[in-house]
């Protein structure tokens, strides 16, 4: 069987909420995208809590703009995989998950043992990784 | 998507991605030397300067631009990280052009490109 190549992975280890590493990984995706191309994100340590479908669709309220929508990144990521015709998609790595309780991600990511990280990486043409644990 | 190829035999396409600012420690600077290293070596060299990147080009910027200037590397800084930090264009270094994640996407899709994320 031949095996789907994708153009880009990234593998996001970084801590989400350190820096501005998680809006980089999806404006660069979404930048890919729009050019045609098919990215998979490789979610692991604390970027496993992103998918969590415990998140809803949109953060707490802002005091400041009460009306204001703000999607969740479960919900930005959720869309981004429906908008992309398959051609993005988020993977939890399996181990990061469990040790952090991360286990209840939203259904349309993948989770895979890291014993898989290599083939992941085999199946695309470009690998990045944003590190930093 | 499409995956231009570039240059000759004998040398390689490199894009380095900074996304340190150049006071986060030694790695941060060392990683830009890496890309004169690279160009003097005689390879393409592109450096993306991102997040706190770019405050490496904030005013006449880090003196390693200077470097990746006289290396003939070729330097850009994410717009979006400049916007966020409130930086401006005209309060840039001279060696750093603005460019987009469009620019990233594009050299990724290259069929010879190597990228680091740093």
């Amino acid at each position: 069987m031949k095996r789907r190549m994708w153009d880009l992975l990234l593998i996001l280890t970084a801590p989400p909420h350190s820096g501005d590493v998680v809006t980089s990984a999806l404006r660069l995706s979404q930048a890919v995208l729009d050019r045609g191309g098919s990215v998979r994100i490789w979610a692991c340590g604390y970027s496993t809590m992103l998918t969590q479908d415990t998140f809803g669709d949109t953060k707490l309220p802002n005091t400041r703009n009460p009306k204001g929508h703000y999607p969740s990144p479960s919900a930005v990521i959720q869309r981004m995989i429906a908008d992309s015709d398959g051609r993005f998609a988020w993977i939890g790595c399996t181990a990061c998950s469990e040790e952090r309780g991360a286990v209840h991600h939203v259904p349309q990511v993948r989770q895979r043992s890291p014993e898989r990280l290599a083939l992941t990486m085999a199946g695309a043409r470009q690998t990045l990784y944003l590190g930093g644990a | 998507m499409e995956a231009p190829t570039s240059h000759g035999a004998g040398t390689a396409s490199y894009f380095l991605i900074e996304s340190k600012g150049n006071w986060a420690g030694p790695n941060a600077g060392t990683f830009l030397m890496d890309a004169v290293a690279l160009a003097e070596a005689g390879h393409r060299v592109r450096v993306f300067l991102v997040e706190d990147g770019v405050l490496s080009a904030a005013g006449e910027g880090a003196p390693e631009l200077a470097r990746l200037a006289e290396a003939k590397v070729e330097v850009y800084a994410d717009d979006f990280s400049v916007a966020q930090r409130a930086l401006t264009a005209t309060a840039l270094s001279p060696h750093v052009v603005l460019a987009n994640m469009d620019t990233v996407a594009a050299a990724l899709a290259e069929d010879d490109c190597r990228a680091v994320w740093h």
